[in-house]
């Protein structure tokens, strides 16, 4: 048990904010330093507004993605760019589509996108100024614009491409489950108007809660399991083909598009 | 080393940590389930504090869905979904989450402006408001005197329920004038003619929540439809849950073909072909029995009345016989035992809904490929039924009808097309109104004012359209209402800024997916920037300029007044006031309106209420109608020229005689029809044309030469027709419309993926981008509606009209082309029933560039 609590899991959002980068690194690496972070995580962090964590299990936020009700509309990347007020050319969510096979045999699927708030966030690890910390009374993965130095390794770090660099606020920035709408008791904004009801948002550490009757009952995928960082955002019948399948000889047509790909990658 | 974490630990970590997360899992620890409101309340993201929520209907796209506004400190900062609407459930797509673009797009057009070079030329001076309605006022007053108002015309596109009673049932009548065009024959004009001459009404309701198999014909209700949001997230649940199987047939895979069961590929303009040979096997199989034979008994299907079901049958069969799946395959390249395996499903289902869009009825054969589908939910008994295709239910508002002692208005005869070309032209034929102006011998326009509309850009022959409006010697004075500088507003004489929807009262009247009405207003967000203003005010004071006022001052005060004289919303609502502040009513005790047609007027009633004062029974059509209610002089004259000839006798129906039995029936809207569900046409047969839908293949189809391809156009989910590509949060996603094309068709003309290529038409010619698809049939080439804007500001097009800067956000503009527009390309072309415009029947030549 104290091993599992070390590498991080249900309690590992408590492993973060690191309280330096070097002790961060040791704990992702070999878990060993992880009770003196989770002392100086507590002892740095914000007040929190959240009760407390209750038999030293957090809230750790997440959400479901029932790609099955997804219909590939993009009512939730407009309403993340409304709610935010997000600079055209970034997104903190998206909608990526993709298309498979050769007529008549061809399907296409859509992928929303978002932050993971990783339990392992790699962002965090490497924030040379903790700017970037996950919340320890929600595990929230979040960016405090005014330490942020704009030195761009957290964009790196993250598997996911998940953060980009806010051209106006010229800090990092990325999806942070609409916290201003959730303390409130509101859903974030691109659940609110998920037209196929597709995403599903709550506490993965309650099993009481819909979310999590749903990551036990139906076959959730996370996306980039192997590389350890333990997303908090589940799939449910995601397609994963994606733009390396595309260049896998043998599979004959694979297409991954979205406006967000085509700005940086064009 | 210290920056960076090395990929092999990395790896190694995520092994662990996946080992661990399993056994994480295990514990149960006993928690409140937090509940998360779906919404109905924001906040500012920065400061949390609370934003001020008002609730109002977006107006993006013809669906107009309630939605909740939300105001910052004076500014309009976001719109979502209306949580207490039966209509969408709190849900609202993206383009209406892109409305806060709209209000500050930077080049909107704040002020009057009156052309101060040649006309097109892009000169402009800014003038007052009273320079303003004192030259278009003096302009109309002028027409009117001289016993000429019809010389005004007014041409609009989607506009609010409001905007369509104060505008085209007040203001336009009370001054005289006839001459109004719509923009319906360019998306749902042979549907509503369809409908219109089946089953009378003009809009139809898919009843996804209670339908156990869903067969589409065309329709992309996923991404774009009347009905979108409410439709859409119905259909995606019942997708989702596998509540039913949907087959979609396509030219293209829409999402809506994506996520269907099946996406059978057809060839274009075939559709109906399909739908009788469907016809065919449901009777030939005899799975019309039950459901479809009960239904048989309110259908007309023979000239006669009085027609035993038996007979109905037997006159079916026969005209469906020679249309079997055989005959159906190498037409529409759908494999005959598809087509069966289909039918059988469709008829076995019980209930199923059949769909269908522009897509399947913008061809030359779009009337009867309406009516064929009307006929296989009809025989298979799923028409008006749960879970079936129904009459749509929308809200009924009364309002004020301003002055009643109204000389007839006067109208030019340039509406409904040339002399000839179409038969039924029951919504108008606003594609040919520039060519008949051109051409000049209906007479022509001394003021032309559109609003909400965009003629250059929203028809076929751009480059005609540009010539005629230029021209001052064919249209002497042009209007543009509009909040945004487009194609059509660059070639005005005067431009009245409008204000956007985020700024105006409206009532609405939406279809509701339940069958149960939903009345909701617009309402202002905030005051209409600049000096621009609502389009019904500035009609309201129009009036009192000519001296005809209205009875009510503003378009605030129509909507109020109506609020107050609709008994559901006074009584039930609150009125005005209440439903301004609850945004949304329905009737919680309301049934969901099925089976209507089947009220039947017992003995006692018809000889205690049913026969009123007017009410007299026409022998020809077995219909009983007040003359009354129709406004005939009197009852003499009713009685002599009788119900079908008529003018506007519809108005006063009242019941059908139906074998010895009355029942109400199928109420007509627009044709002196019987209450029958006429699969059989009486109307069609007296102008010559087939009485029961029959094949008619497409005329350019069949003259097609080697290497022609059709040229199909559509939609997307984020933009809608010419209004949205200003919302740069929707332009970013959607910007290029790449020529779509079937890799072998593409390699038989020796094009390849990514080439420039030259698209040509016998009207025009376009330079595009061909892009490779595997999903779209062969022998055609998709481009979709949305693009290729040369004007409508700097996130549509390249240019910012007026120069405004904008920085810091101009310089975040990314997108590296704006795509072409296929209607330079695309004939104005009516289809020969309705006057549909023909999109879909356009052949091309493709060529590299």
């Amino acid at each position: 048990m104290a091993d599992e609590r070390e590498i991080g899991g249900r309690e590992s959002e408590e492993v973060c904010p690191a309280p330096g980068r070097r002790e961060a690194i040791q704990a992702l690496a070999g878990g060993l330093a992880a009770t003196v972070a989770v002392a100086a995580a507590t002892a740095l962090s914000a007040p929190p507004t959240e009760p407390a964590p209750r038999n030293g299990r957090g809230i750790q936020y997440g959400m479901v993605i029932d790609v099955r009700r997804c219909i590939g509309c993009h009512a939730c990347t407009v309403a993340c760019k409304s709610e935010f007020d997000v600079p055209v050319g970034e997104n903190r969510s998206w909608v990526e589509y993709v298309e498979k096979g050769e007529y008549p045999y061809v399907g296409r699927s859509f992928l929303p996108r978002l932050c993971n708030h990783c339990s392992i966030p790699p962002c965090v690890y490497v924030c040379p100024t903790n700017a970037t910390y996950k919340r320890p009374q929600d595990g929230a993965v979040v960016v405090d614009v005014g330490l942020c130095i704009g030195c761009k390794y957290c964009i790196q770090a993250c598997p996911y491409e998940a953060r980009f660099l806010n051209p106006i606020t010229g800090a990092a920035d990325k999806c942070d489950f609409c916290l201003h709408r959730v303390s409130k008791g509101v859903a974030p904004a691109c659940v609110s108007t998920c037209v196929g009801g597709a995403r599903i948002f709550g506490d993965v550490s309650d099993p009481e809660s819909e979310i999590s009757k749903l990551i036990a009952s139906e076959r959730v995928t996370v996306l980039r399991g192997e590389m350890g960082t333990l997303p908090n955002v589940y799939y449910i019948a995601a397609d994963h083909t994606d733009s390396i399948d595309a260049r896998r000889p043998e599979v004959r047509q694979v297409e991954v598009d979205n406006h967000r790909r085509r700005k940086h990658w064009r | 080393m210290d920056l960076m974490i090395r990929r092999r630990e990395f790896l190694k970590i995520g092994t662990a940590a996946a080992t661990v997360s399993a056994a994480a899992l295990k514990p149960a620890i006993a928690r409140e389930a937090r509940e998360f409101k779906p919404g109905g309340a924001g906040y500012s993201p920065l400061s949390g504090t609370g934003r001020e929520a008002v609730a109002t209907a977006c107006a993006q796209c013809v669906s107009r869905c309630p939605a909740i506004g939300y105001v910052e400190e004076g500014r309009m900062v976001k719109v979502e979904g209306q949580p207490a609407s039966i209509r969408t459930a709190g849900k609202l797509c993206a383009r209406g989450q892109a409305s806060v673009n709209l209000i500050y797009d930077p080049d909107r057009i704040l002020y009057p402006l009156r052309r101060a070079g040649k006309r097109g030329e892009g000169k402009w001076q800014r003038i007052s408001w009273k320079e303003a309605l004192d030259d278009l006022a003096g302009r109309l007053k002028k027409l009117r005197d001289a016993g000429q108002p019809e010389k005004f015309m007014f041409h609009h596109g989607w506009i609010s329920a409001s905007a369509d009673r104060l505008i085209n049932e007040v203001f336009l009548p009370t001054y005289g004038t006839g001459t109004v065009v719509n923009q319906t024959c360019l998306g749902q004009g042979a549907r509503q003619a369809a409908f219109q001459l089946t089953w009378g009404a003009h809009e139809d309701n898919w009843d996804f929540a209670n339908t156990r198999f869903v067969l589409n014909f065309g329709a992309n209700v996923l991404e774009a439809h009347t009905n979108h949001v409410a439709l859409a997230r119905i259909l995606a649940t019942g997708i989702a849950e596998r509540r039913f199987r949907i087959v979609t047939f396509d030219v293209r895979m829409s999402n809506t073909a994506a996520k269907s069961n099946a996406w059978i590929p057809i060839k274009p303009g075939t559709d109906l072909a399909v739908a009788l040979a469907m016809g065919n096997v449901v009777m030939n199989e005899g799975l019309f029995r039950g459901e479809g034979e009960a239904f048989l008994e309110f259908c007309k299907v023979t000239p006669r009345n009085d027609a035993t079901v038996a007979e109905k049958v037997e006159a079916l069969k026969a005209h469906l016989a020679p249309y079997t799946p055989e005959w159906a395959e190498p037409i529409s390249g759908v494999p005959a035992r598809t087509i069966r395996d289909l039918a059988i499903e469709f008829a076995t289902a019980k209930p199923a809904c059949v769909l269908s869009s522009r897509a399947v009825s913008s061809n030359y054969n779009g009337v009867d490929t309406e009516r064929a589908i009307l006929l296989l939910a009809a025989i298979t008994g799923n028409i008006d039924n749960p879970g079936g295709r129904c009459r749509a239910v929308v809200p009924e508002w009364s309002y004020p009808k301003g002055p009643q002692d109204r000389p007839p208005t006067r109208r030019l005869e340039i509406l409904n097309g040339f002399d000839g070309a179409v038969s039924l032209p029951i919504n108008g034929v606003g594609h040919q109104v520039l060519k008949m102006i051109k051409d000049g011998r209906a007479g022509r326009p001394e003021v032309y004012l559109w609003y909400i509309y965009n003629p250059v850009y929203a028809n076929g022959e751009v480059g005609e359209n540009i010539d005629v409006l230029k021209d001052e010697a064919l249209i002497p004075f042009t209007v543009a209402v509009t909040p945004f500088y487009d194609e059509s507003a660059a070639l005005a004489d005067l431009i009245l800024p409008d204000a956007t929807y985020l700024e105006r009262y409206d009532f609405e009247d939406g279809v509701s997916p339940s069958q149960v009405p939903e009345y909701y207003l617009r309402q202002p967000l905030v005051p209409p920037l600049g000096e621009a203003r609502d389009f019904k005010d500035v009609c309201c004071e129009l009036a009192e300029r000519l001296g005809i006022p209205l009875g009510f001052k503003t378009g605030e005060e129509f909507v109020s007044k109506a609020c107050q004289m609709t008994p559901e919303v006074a009584d039930k609502a609150g009125g005005f006031r209440g439903l301004t502040k609850a945004g949304v009513w329905h009737d919680p005790g309301a049934k969901p309106a099925y089976y209507g047609y089947r009220r039947e007027i017992s003995n006692e009633e018809f000889k205690t209420s049913f026969l009123t004062e007017g009410v007299i029974f026409d022998e020809e059509m077995g219909v009983y109608w007040n003359w009354k209610k129709a406004g005939v002089a009197s009852e003499a004259e009713a009685r002599r020229v009788g119900y079908r000839r008529t003018p506007g006798a519809h108005k006063g129906y009242e019941a059908q005689l139906m074998r010895e039995r009355i029942f109400i029936g199928f109420r007509p809207d627009r044709i002196n029809k019987t209450g029958y569900f006429e699969l059989y046409s009486a109307v069609l047969a007296e102008r010559g044309l087939p009485p029961l839908p029959t094949y008619r293949p497409v005329p350019e189809h069949a003259e097609m030469r080697a290497g022609d391809l059709v040229l199909t156009t559509y939609k997307v989910n984020v933009q809608t027709l010419s209004t949205t590509q200003n919302c740069k949060w929707l332009t970013e996603i959607y910007f290029d419309n790449a020529a779509r094309i079937h890799p072998t068709t593409a390699r038989e003309h020796g094009i390849g993926d990514g080439d420039r290529v030259r698209i040509k038409s016998k009207v025009g010619e376009i330079e595009t981008t061909a892009k490779w698809s595997h999903s779209i049939v062969p022998g055609i080439v998709a481009i979709s509606t949305h693009a290729g804007r040369w004007e409508y500001g700097r996130y549509a097009s390249k240019r910012a009209p007026f120069g405004v800067d904008d920085a810091p956000f101009d310089r975040l503009k990314w997108w590296p082309t704006n795509g072409t527009h296929p209607n330079w390309v695309i004939p104005n072309s009516p289809e020969p029933v309705s006057g549909q415009q023909r999109w879909g029947d356009v052949v091309v030549t493709l060529t590299k560039a």
